[in-house]
């Protein structure tokens, strides 16, 4: 026993060794023990939450011994890899706690070390398995929570599908917890009974984890809307165990004169209290959820008079900044022409009539004089007229005042050294304004594309339905764009604010980057000309 | 030579005037709105038409619509486009129905006039003419997977001068090489793209319009 703690305790050493010699190698700089494993992040966890595998094997330790090994290796060459892989252990970890209990509640379990405690049947032993399991749970939800839209591509992928996501960020995620809220409901159940092993039992247990699961994956928001109910629930079954106590409820769990509750084991008068306090906090917990996890439309069902006051002065708030930003906006703007002018065109014209001054003098005494300022003037003149040229793309594209948006945006993707693919939809014309506003969004995305993203290819959608202009421009590169960085969005982001448009960016490191402009607008009559 | 000019400035379209009498070109006819230039277009049939793209009465791209609309009822009608600004996909929109005798140029080339006047020439003959502005944007870009990938610099070279208008010699002797050895360019071109034999000059426009789209 002695020997083979000391055994793993050095295998956890040189793995932790290994992986600090590995670090630097890459450039690590840090010094102190605490520095460095701030540097290995998480991953280095998996270590021990592999060595809590030898604890819960009883007989076999070959599958523990594989774990160890995988861990060690992850941890000294894959350390982003140990960290993506952490919390699924956890909450593996976690769900076991409750098989344990399910074993020792029927007798058939020899008693295990699991995490910290002994664990075996009855008493404290058996007690202290819970709190410990909701404690894995939870901290490998929160881990999935942290990696989900900055490492794991996948879940980005499945969390984040909805671009819908754009207007509410984070909500969806808050569908995670009804992961736990279902796993305590079962608990208030009995487990004894989900596990029972009769074959109605079983189909009922695989029918409510598979349907979390799926609902969970598929459809976050509606998982986090039922989170947030099952959390209400649950806190209100809490405190009503611990006001009626010894009272039987009416739930199944009456049958036995004991009930498990969260991390309490409810069976007497004080941990009925306990339970009462557990619930109070459930409760409490709730309700901090309902503005942050409950979408919009499910909020109206439970507040039928949604604050019309308070959202009225919200949109005040919001109408007073957008349309300060839109007065700085055009103040801006004109600062930049008039000095374009007065530096570009204008002083091109003063030097331009200087030439010819000069050339009206020197025409009697030497013409060829004379005639090289006047060459030196139309040189003059084609520039400025060049300058003024620019100047006026830059207020406002010639293409898009004649032919529109869809146009313009198709001469855009013309001018972009890129392989451009256009799908665009606008039968008609939009508001001057919103067209710029939109224009300059699109040309900006698209310069960033070719300036940042080392794509190959980019693809523009844009399509008005339902009073929604929604345009798409997606570009094959490296991802990791911030949005937060770079003036450049942010500005023509308050500039479709003045229109309640919205900008958002997707960039998941690897790409691909995809920006979205969503402008409620009206579309006037489509164009009746034939080209 | 007849030349019918639509042009909304009197100033302009006054000198344009002075400029191509001076070069002993006849003109047929000065308008100042689509209208009359259709009318013009369609009972003088000119030589070369020279419009300008921003005519009243929404001063957008009245000009260019109704060149389009001319060639449409009179195909192959020379029609040399002239704006303050050029935009390859109105230069598609000129190339598009394949039959040449089109230049698309920014006014300020009126300023040169012996390469104006090349350039009027030019588009009388059936050829191509694009403003060196469109080109250079078209050299910007990257065309990776497309034929066009598939052309040697010099080739790429020969084409660029090809849809400014320039006949062999010219590109000949801007490259300084000789004349045969811009036509074994051209050629290669032409296979490469995948343009059957046929008249040079249709080859060319070909070619160009192929670039242009690349």
């Amino acid at each position: 026993m002695v020997e083979s703690t000391v055994l793993l305790i050095a295998y956890i050493a040189g793995c932790l060794a290994l992986a600090f010699r590995r670090q630097r190698a890459h450039g690590g700089t840090e010094s102190t023990l605490a520095g460095q494993l701030r540097a290995l992040g998480p991953g280095a966890l998996l270590l021990p939450v592999a060595l809590a595998g030898f604890g819960i094997s009883v007989s076999v330790y070959w599958p523990a011994i594989a774990a160890l090994i995988a861990a060690g290796i992850m941890v000294v060459f894959a350390p982003g890899l140990a960290a993506r892989v952490l919390p699924a252990a956890l909450i593996a970890l976690g769900l076991y706690g409750f098989v344990l209990v399910r074993g020792f509640e029927r007798g058939s379990q020899t008693p295990v070390l699991y995490g910290a405690v002994p664990a075996g049947p009855g008493g404290w032993a058996t007690y202290l398995i819970l709190p410990q399991a909701y404690a894995f749970l939870a901290v490998g939800l929160w881990l999935a929570w942290r990696t989900t839209g900055r490492s794991s591509r996948l879940a980005s992928a499945v969390l984040w599908r909805a671009p819908e996501a754009a207007g509410g960020q984070r909500r969806p995620r808050w569908g995670l917890l009804l992961l736990p809220a279902v796993v305590v409901a079962m608990e208030l159940l009995g487990f004894s009974w989900w596990f029972s092993g009769n074959g109605w039992a079983v189909r009922s247990t695989v029918v409510v984890v598979l349907a979390t699961v799926l609902l969970v994956i598929l459809a976050p928001a509606l998982a986090a809307d039922l989170a947030v109910v099952a959390v209400f629930a649950l806190g209100i079954y809490g405190i009503a165990l611990g006001a009626l106590w010894p009272l039987h409820l009416p739930l199944p769990s009456a049958f036995t004169d004991q009930v498990r509750y969260g991390a309490i084991w409810v069976y007497d008068r004080p941990t009925a209290l306990l339970a009462g306090l557990q619930g109070a906090g459930l409760l409490a917990f709730g309700l901090w959820l309902v503005p942050r996890a409950l979408d919009a439309r499910t909020r109206a069902l439970f507040w039928p008079a949604p604050m019309p006051a308070a959202e009225l002065a919200g949109r005040v708030r919001q109408l007073t900044q957008t349309r300060a930003d839109a007065v700085d906006t055009a103040a801006a703007e004109l600062r930049r022409v008039e000095r374009d002018l007065h530096d570009g065109a204008q002083a091109r014209l003063v030097a331009l009539g200087m030439s010819l001054r000069a050339a009206e003098r020197l025409i009697g005494s030497s013409p060829q004089a004379a005639a090289a300022l006047v060459a030196e003037a139309i040189q003059t003149s084609s520039k400025a007229l060049t300058e003024l040229r620019d100047l006026v793309r830059g207020i406002h594209p010639p293409v898009l005042a004649d032919r529109g948006l869809g146009d313009a945006v198709r001469a855009l993707a013309l001018d972009t050294p890129l392989h451009t693919v256009t799908d665009i939809d606008v039968p008609g014309r939009l508001d001057a304004p919103v067209e710029s506003a939109c224009y300059f969004a699109v040309a900006e995305a698209l310069t960033n594309a070719v300036k940042h993203s080392g794509a190959r290819h980019v693809q523009i959608r844009m399509q008005h339905a339902g009073g929604l202009l929604r345009i798409e421009v997606t570009d094959d590169g490296a991802g990791g764009a911030d949005p937060l960085k770079g003036s450049g969005l942010r500005g023509l982001e308050r500039r479709l604010g003045t229109f309640d448009g919205i900008l958002a960016v997707s960039s998941p490191p690897g790409g691909p980057t995809m920006v979205v402009i969503e402008v409620p607008c009206a579309l006037s009559s489509p164009k009746t000309s034939s080209c | 030579m007849r030349v019918v000019i639509a042009e909304d400035l009197f100033l302009l379209r006054e000198g344009l005037a002075r400029l191509l009498r001076a070069h002993d070109f006849e003109i047929a006819a000065a308008v100042d709105n689509p209208a009359d230039l259709l009318r013009a277009l369609l009972e003088q049939r000119p030589d070369i038409a020279i419009v300008d793209v921003r005519l009243p009465p929404t001063f957008t791209d009245e000009g260019l619509r109704a060149a389009l609309e001319a060639r449409r009822q009179a195909p192959g009608l020379p029609v040399l486009v002239l704006s303050q600004y050029v935009e390859q996909l109105y230069a598609r929109e000129l190339l598009a129905d394949q039959s040449g005798a089109v230049g698309y140029l920014l006014k300020d080339r009126v300023f040169s006039d012996d390469q104006f006047i090349d350039a009027l020439r030019t588009v009388a003959g059936g050829g191509t003419v694009l403003d060196p502005e469109v080109i250079s944007k078209l050299l910007g870009r990257r065309s990776a997977d497309e034929p066009m990938a598939q052309l040697s610099p010099r080739e790429r070279e020969v084409l660029a001068l090809m849809a400014e208008g320039r006949s062999n010699s010219a590109i000949a002797q801007r490259l300084f090489v000789s004349e045969k050895a811009v036509s074994k360019h051209s050629t290669s071109i032409f296979i490469k793209l995948g343009l059957a034999p046929s008249d040079d000059d249709i080859r060319r426009v070909l070619a160009v319009l192929a670039y242009l789209s690349a």
